[in-house]
């Protein structure tokens, strides 16, 4: 009895296991990736990281206009939280990638052999308030709780420059780190009074009618960085040229996504997984709320973010901002790249 | 038939600080039945483990012939088996798997369990449980049977039941018998010689042969006889007991 | 009759209790206490369910990390056991391996992340990794305590029969730890989808975990509340399948008894 049951079961097994693992890898498809070019010879291609965010909506447009180019693939992988970008690109598994600049800063700091080779956005941020609330500037805020993504973002130091500016001490608003994706739900159940983040979980409250836009990031800091476009040292040494064709990608279709918003919506939607209404609202309400070009860092803009980092204490050495940057690749003609949102 | 199944000669057994078994000496013939009586923890199944060969005696020698199987008190059947795998596994030695089927049919009718062969033990009252653990102990060519306390699981009729067919199947099957058993009766019923062991260190305090041929009834003079003899030899007043028993009866 | 009547009622009564689940659901999302995007209505999510059954997402989500759990698992299972059968065995390597085998099975998998990540990247390899951390240590250790407590009287039978080594094995020792195996197996699968769906959401790129992940950081509730769905239904379906198991006629009597 026993004999006759363990056959079936270990049959069974082995029928589930083969099936399950035909399904996972599908090897009657052709691979999915075009990796093949038409003259058969083996493209480049390069995975590069990002959040589904605005601050990184160039990447996976450059995904999408590279999906059929001669030259190098860009192949953009969406990852939900950038511990896990970190750890991918420790891991060696992942070698470009977009972040929040002090993080870049942070790894530096940290031994990491990263640079940053461009922006990926300006502005993009905003911070909302409850709609109730009559707040007008920063200092009615006091007393109140205020979200931000994370200690090590540049939401939290960009804030932190705005109370200093307006004479709010650091202990007169409540800070609350809370994953961005939650804010607007927060922020409706008032669970929180107000919240800095990049977009599209600002204007998420807007759209639903719980929030109201306090002060937009080019308010507080024209031309805000939040996020840049970082490669390992590695990338750049082996393949200069994929490294080259990133950047120009990156420019080239910022400045795309810049003249063509409702195509650029379009297209990142499904990237990102998010409706495409809400991207839509980002990229069009007001068009100015956030910008694809000037993407090129400068020493004073970065060298702002870590002095800033290192009075908030997040990062610990005044950490020498020409071995952080590499603009050797930014190309000095961009043209918007030839797109068909269609 | 002729020869001896066991020869004890002044085995001892200790644990530790421990005395259980002092310079026991005993002579078992092939064929015979010797059940064993005695108080409570005074080394029966320690003389059972000795004799199986499970456990081995601290001085004095212990000669045996012929293998032995053990039936326990109880849960000595594989749960995981069916009661005809279980019997099976009695029947190892035999190569020729139509032989193997009959005596199996063979066993199953003699334990009267036509129609449970598919059971597992679970399914089985504790009276069939032990009579399947015969068939398995008396499966295949095996020349004597340990029993360590077989039917004190079961309630006193089933006892009763238990003992009229081991001696019906032993009729069947001869083996040579040693009966560990609380049970006094049962001892008197079965046994051509019944050793009373004293309390730890154990000796043989006396050695009782009944000599009426098996089986015997319950109530046969001898058997009573020797009853009585035994409750003394325990230190129980055997006539008192046995006028209550009687009146009891009556 | 009573039998027949029993089983009517064993679906009727859970069918029952879940239509009375989404009723309150429905109802409280049309009273609409929550805000539209605080508590998707029922039919929202159906029709979320519906879209991602369409585009074909849902089910590649569903086999990866059905895949990921088996690939994981079976892992676990095919290393734990063995081990678990020899230290339950020897004494000596009980001693010696119970203190580390409990410390790992006291971290939680999930700590072990960072790692899976920087050894295995972000995909298949790291969450079935972290699957097989999460079932194998209790597997062993399951294992182990039931060979250890098999009583000695199965051993004396086996010998008294002359079974020994590897029929032995597989006569005596694994059909006395059946019933508990699968006991434990019925736990460390349930484990082993709780973790691969919690991996996924720290990390991944697909997988129920992903979707659930994606959904929050697309704002879109009806979804995730449908993936959730698909979770649970999942879990319940796994545990359905393993207590199977404990049907086999040869481990009724550990059930039994
Ligand atoms: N493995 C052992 N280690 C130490 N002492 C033991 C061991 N086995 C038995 N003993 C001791 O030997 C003595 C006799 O035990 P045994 O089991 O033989 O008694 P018994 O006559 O069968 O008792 P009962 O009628 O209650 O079954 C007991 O006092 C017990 O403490
Ligand atoms: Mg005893």
């Amino acid at each position: 009895m026993f004999r006759s049951s363990a056959t079936r079961w270990i049959l069974g097994t082995a029928i589930f296991v083969t099936g399950i693992t035909l399904l996972r890898y599908r090897p009657w498809h052709p691979p999915t990736r075009e990796a093949v070019a038409t003259e058969g010879v083996v493209r480049d291609s390069l995975t590069v990281g990002f959040l589904p965010v605005t601050c990184h909506l160039t990447c996976p447009v450059t995904d999408f206009a590279t999906r059929h180019s001669a030259n190098t693939r860009f192949d953009s992988q969406r990852f939900t939280d950038f511990p896990t970008i970190v750890e991918s690109m420790k891991g060696g598994r992942l070698e470009a990638s977009f972040m929040i600049a002090p993080l870049a800063m942070k790894l530096r700091e940290q031994g990491m052999p990263v640079k940053i080779l461009y922006l990926g956005h300006r502005d993009g941020s905003t911070v909302m308030v409850r709609k109730d609330l009559p707040a007008r500037d920063l200092r009615d805020l006091r007393g109140k709780t205020l979200a931000v993504p994370s200690k090590y973002s540049n939401q939290y130091l960009v804030i932190h420059k705005l109370m200093d500016d307006q004479g709010v001490k650091p202990d007169e608003i409540r800070f609350v780190e809370l994953p961005p994706p939650d804010m607007p739900g927060a922020l409706a159940a008032k669970a929180i009074d107000a919240y800095f983040v990049g977009e599209p979980f600002a204007a998420k409250a807007e759209l639903d009618g719980s929030g109201r836009v306090l002060y937009y990031a080019k308010d507080i800091w024209p031309h805000f960085i939040s996020c840049v476009l970082v490669a390992h040292e590695k990338l750049i040494r082996e393949r200069p040229s994929v490294v080259r064709d990133l950047v120009r990608g990156i420019a080239e279709s910022g400045e795309w996504a810049e003249t063509h918003r409702l195509g650029a919506a379009k297209v990142a939607a499904p990237y990102f997984r998010q409706d495409e209404a809400l991207v839509r609202f980002v990229l069009t309400q007001p068009p100015d709320r956030v910008s694809y070009r000037m993407l090129t860092p400068t020493d004073e803009d970065l060298g702002q973010i870590r002095d800033m980092g290192i009075k908030a204490g997040i990062l610990e050495r005044r950490i020498d901002i020409r071995d952080l940057v590499d603009r050797s690749f930014i190309p000095t003609d961009i043209k918007a790249a030839n797109i068909d949102a269609q | 038939m002729s020869g001896r199944a066991f020869r004890l000669e002044r085995v001892s057994r200790r644990f530790g600080e421990v005395e259980v078994l002092r310079e026991l000496s005993l002579d078992i013939a092939c064929g015979e039945f010797v059940a064993v009586v005695g108080p409570s923890g005074c080394g029966k199944t320690t003389l059972l483990n000795l004799l199986s060969g499970h456990d081995r005696s601290s001085s004095g020698s212990i000669a045996r012939e012929g293998r032995e199987r053990m039936v326990y008190q109880q849960d000595g059947l594989f749960p995981w088996q069916t009661v005809r795998e279980n019997i099976a596994l009695g029947l190892r030695d035999l190569k020729d798997p139509a032989e193997r089927a009959r005596q199996l049919s063979d066993l199953i009718e003699l334990i009267r369990l036509e129609g449970f062969e598919n059971h597992y033990p679970h399914q089985l009252s504790g009276g069939m449980r032990q009579r399947v653990e015969l068939a398995r102990a008396l499966a295949g060519n095996s020349e004597t049977l340990l029993m360590d306390e077989p039917f004190s699981a079961l309630d006193y009729l089933a006892r009763i039941r238990m003992r009229h067919e081991l001696a019906r199947i032993l009729h069947h099957r001869p083996r040579t018998v040693v009966l560990v058993t609380h049970d006094i009766e049962e001892a008197a019923q079965l046994a051509d010689r019944v050793v009373v062991l004293t309390e730890r260190p154990a000796q043989i305090r006396c050695e009782l042969a009944i000599h009426q041929p098996r089986p015997r009834g319950l109530t046969d003079p001898e058997v009573v006889r020797a009853t009585d003899r035994l409750l003394v030899e325990l230190g129980i007043d055997g006539d008192a007991s046995r006028q209550t028993s009687t009146n009891y009866k009556e | 009759m009573s039998q027949r009547r029993l089983n009517v009622r064993s679906i009727l009564l859970p069918v029952a209790v879940f239509a009375a689940a989404l009723a309150l659901w429905d109802g409280v999302s049309r009273a609409g206490f929550f805000d539209k995007s605080a508590l998707p209505a029922p039919a929202a999510v159906i029709l979320a369910f519906g879209q991602e059954i369409r585009s074909g997402r849902m089910f590649n989500d569903l086999v990866t990390s059905l895949f990921r759990v088996t690939v994981g698992f079976l892992i676990a299972v095919l290393l734990g056991i063995p081990l678990g059968l020899w230290m339950g065995q020897k004494l000596a390597a009980r001693t010696a391996f119970l203190p580390l085998l409990n410390f790992l099975r006291n971290l939680s998998p999930l700590a072990w992340m960072p790692f899976a990540i920087l050894w295995f990247g972000v995909g298949d390899a790291s969450a079935i990794f972290l699957i097989c951390l999460s079932a194998f240590f209790p597997v062993v250790l399951a294992t182990m305590a039931a060979v250890a407590n098999i009583p000695a009287v199965y051993f004396r039978v086996a010998e008294t029969y002359g079974l020994r080594g590897f029929e032995k094995l597989v006569q005596v020792t694994i059909p006395a730890i059946m019933p508990q195996l699968i006991t434990m197996l019925r736990v460390s699968a349930g484990l082993c989808w709780l973790v691969v769906v919690a991996a996924e959401m720290i990390a991944g790129r697909d997988g129920l975990g992903f979707a659930v992940m994606d959904s929050r950081n697309g704002l879109r509730m009806d979804l995730l509340v449908a993936e959730m769905v698909v979770i649970g239904v999942i879990g319940v379906v796994l545990d359905r399948v393993l207590e199977r198991l404990s049907r086999i006629p040869s481990v009724r009597w550990g059930y039994e008894r």
